[in-house]
């Protein structure tokens, strides 16, 4: 009986012991997300504070700048003030959260303008996390008044940063051939403007024709090919003390040019007799070296972010093709297969593509593949789109998009992944745009 | 004689008082079975919780309740239409407006040099990390500015959501194919408040996991990265986006509906992984 009842004790206190381990272990759900829905952000972005009694209409342009620059990229959707519940007074105080997420509102941009006493213009701003309910940001600028623009440029470029985690682009210019006059006798001109189409400035006179204008590094320079003499040649154009000079005196026409990375080359298609290689220019030494030998037309060079290869088109393979080289010349390859003819290779600021200008019959368009050939997509889908100009951040390009029938061309810009296609205002015309670096 | 008995009458005395000592036979059958019963019976039961799983075949745990079926209707119309076609979508270009904007005006300045970029003096201060000392300011400007964050003013913070509910251990036995369902709803609710930034070079940057703990209504409890991922120890301005994107979509889709009688299923969700590459495969 004893033993029993100890054999007894012995299974219950199995049993006893065996339940915790029968119960599941806690294991928590595990759920991977992998599609979501790509939507551009909602931010509320009221007109900036009036730090003094002459600051409301600075606040007001300021805002609105700030507002069409992060409209304009796609990604954010700047909330009409008028369904605004709560009124911004004070730049210092925490946001009602709850009233801005009533408005769906995820992020949320408190400003603040003021003139000082010396005359200068203080912007301060604040960007908040609606759900989070933190601060994300907080930055000052002062700069003269006539600036206003500018510094809503640099506000915008702060927050598209903070939020997407990319450097902005919205603090840059972009350089055009402004063209005007009829169809036989256009008059192309060199122009300048902002990103946003705001400051439009002639840089030549029209009197002859000028092409491809590309920006050097610093955004101080701009090398473009130009008919002065009925001879193409390439130029330099310094915008800070508009001086323009020749770029080598060779016999033959010189097109196409391309700065690298560091500013300090040039690489270059020179013609002779009858022949197109390209070659690259120390600007130091003016010493010029030809990187490829081809009997074929080889041209459109474009430098890799680090210096070390030139994209280029060439079709010494029967159609045009894009292929790859060390800087130096050597390991020269092809890297599109695609269908059609495919050219103008630009290179990204970030390295990882490579946008061209495909042509399929009489139809161009503006795509990207990775530098070694592979991924390659098309982005854009006009009828005729081709010359690509990177944004700095290599997220954005512009390029030339003419409608069938030769009805003028047009600028256009489009996002890497192809949404976001929309022009860019120009005064008339407008061809060939070259994107400049963030300004400094 | 009354020292001396018989042999044999002493054995049948003993034979007698060991009777006595030895369970009677009407009573033993009777304690034997109910001790049997109650013998196995503990064995049957311990066996039981102790290999509770190999009994349980997934038809004997797969009952399906009507939410159940609801569910999986949902998500299963999420899973087979995804929002994101597979070819690049393009935004259409917007009609041109009744008044098209006005074309800038150009300055015509002939072939004039741009006026120097004007220098800004620029005063850059972040409110200070969580976890490390502020930099002094270096500038004047700088200190102003920290005066002006530090002038912020709190307000208290509102609860967000409620309590967390309490710790009851349900759904014994539940394997992850009682999950499935939970995890398709769960996703089929976050995927809509989704937008991860999609422009980095490198989409593993992307990749980010959570914690989160849910109330049971459906509301956040708890809501941390997943410590000692990649994500969370990287700084990268990627990975930061990334990672913030998540968790608006987090907090924004809330509250999530899921089936109440299996709260202890998904009060826990361990890792919520977000992972945005398929998205951006061309």
């Amino acid at each position: 009986m004893k033993r029993f009842l100890i054999l007894c004790a012995a299974l219950a206190a199995l049993l006893v012991g065996a339940l915790p381990a029968s119960t599941p272990a806690w294991a928590a759900l595990q759920v991977d997300v992998n599609q979501g829905n790509v939507q551009p952000l909602p931010i509320a972005i009221p007109d900036f504070i009036p730090g003094g009694p002459n600051d409301a209409q600075s606040g007001v342009n300021i805002a609105g700048v700030v507002r069409a620059d992060l409209e304009r990229s796609g990604l954010f959707r700047p909330l009409d003030q008028h369904g605004f519940t709560e009124h911004v007074t004070n730049i210092n105080a925490v946001p009602g959260f709850p009233n801005w997420r009533a408005i769906n509102a995820q992020g949320l941009v408190t400003g603040q303008v003021t003139q000082q006493p010396d005359g200068r213009l203080r912007v301060d701003f604040r960007l908040w996390d609606v759900y989070g309910e933190s601060q994300m940001l907080g930055l000052q600028f002062f700069t003269t008044p006539e600036n206003w623009r500018r510094i809503a440029h640099m506000v915008s470029d702060a927050i598209y940063e903070r939020i997407t985690g990319e450097k902005g682009y919205f603090d840059t210019r972009i350089v055009f051939i402004s063209e005007n006059g009829p169809a036989i006798k256009r008059v192309k001109r060199l122009a300048i403007m902002d990103e946003d189409g705001a400051n439009p400035i002639f840089l030549t006179r029209g009197d002859y024709m000028v092409l491809t204008p590309r920006f050097n590094p610093t955004a101080q320079m701009i090398a473009y090919m130009s008919y002065i003499g009925a001879k193409p040649r390439i130029y330099l154009f310094d915008i800070e003390t508009g001086k323009q000079e020749m770029l080598g005196n060779f016999p033959n026409m010189t097109f196409s040019p391309r700065f690298s990375p560091d500013g300090n080359q040039v690489a270059l298609t020179l013609e002779t007799a009858g022949n197109s290689d390209i070659y690259l220019m120390d600007l130091r030494t003016r010493a010029i070296r030809r990187l490829t030998t081809d009997p074929a037309i080889d041209t459109a060079p474009s430098f890799s972010p680090d210096g070390r290869q030139i994209a280029f088109e060439s079709d010494r393979g029967s159609s045009k093709q894009i292929y790859v080289m060390n800087v130096d010349g050597s390991g020269q390859r092809r890297i599109s297969f695609g269908a059609g003819e495919n050219g103008t290779p630009v290179w990204s600021p970030r390295g990882d593509l490579l946008a061209f200008t495909k042509q399929q019959g009489s139809h161009f368009t503006i795509g990207v593949m990775h530098p070694d050939g592979s991924g390659e997509r098309m982005i854009t889908n006009g009828y005729h789109d081709e010359g690509p100009t990177w944004a700095p951040n290599g997220r954005v390009l512009m390029f030339t998009r003419e409608a069938p029938g030769g009805r003028g061309a047009q600028i256009w810009s489009v996002d890497v992944t192809g949404r976001n296609e929309r022009r860019v205002l120009t005064p008339g015309d407008a061809s060939d745009p070259a994107w400049s670096p963030l300004i400094q | 004689m009354s020292s001396s008995q018989s042999p044999t009458r002493n054995k049948v005395a003993a034979q007698a008082a060991l009777r006595r000592q030895r369970p009677t036979t009407a009573r033993g059958p009777r304690f034997g079975v109910v001790g049997s019963v109650l013998f196995h019976g503990l064995i049957f039961a311990a066996a039981l919780f102790t290999f509770h799983r190999n009994f349980e075949t997934p038809e004997d745990s797969h009952v399906v309740p009507v939410d159940l079926v609801t569910i999986a209707n949902q998500t299963n119309v999420t899973a087979q239409a995804p929002p994101t076609p597979p070819t690049p979508e393009k935004m259409d270009i917007p009609p041109s407006p009744p008044t098209p904007p006005p074309e800038p005006e150009m300055q015509d300045v002939e072939p004039a040099p741009i006026p120097p970029v004007p220098k800004f003096d620029v005063a850059k201060e972040k409110p200070p990390p969580e976890d490390t000392k502020p930099v002094p300011p270096k500038k004047q400007q700088q200190d102003d500015f920290n005066a002006l964050l530090n002038k912020l003013t709190t307000p208290d913070k509102p609860v967000k959501t409620a309590k967390a509910g309490p710790r009851v251990i349900q759904g014994v036995g539940a394997g992850n194919m009682m999950t499935a369902d939970i995890a398709d709803a769960l996703r089929g609710q976050i995927y809509r408040c989704w937008s991860p930034p999609t422009g980095a070079p490198d989409a593993r940057d992307l990749i980010v996991d959570y914690d989160l703990s849910l109330n049971p209504d459906g509301t956040v409890s708890r809501l941390q990265m997943t410590p000692g991922t990649a994500a969370a120890a990287t700084g990268s301005a990627y990975t930061r986006a990334a990672a913030e994107a998540a968790s608006r979509a987090i907090y924004e889709c809330q509250p999530y509906r899921l089936p109440q009688d299996r709260y202890s299923l998904w009060r826990e969700i361990n890792p919520l992984r977000f992972d945005p590459r398929q998205m951006m495969e061309p």
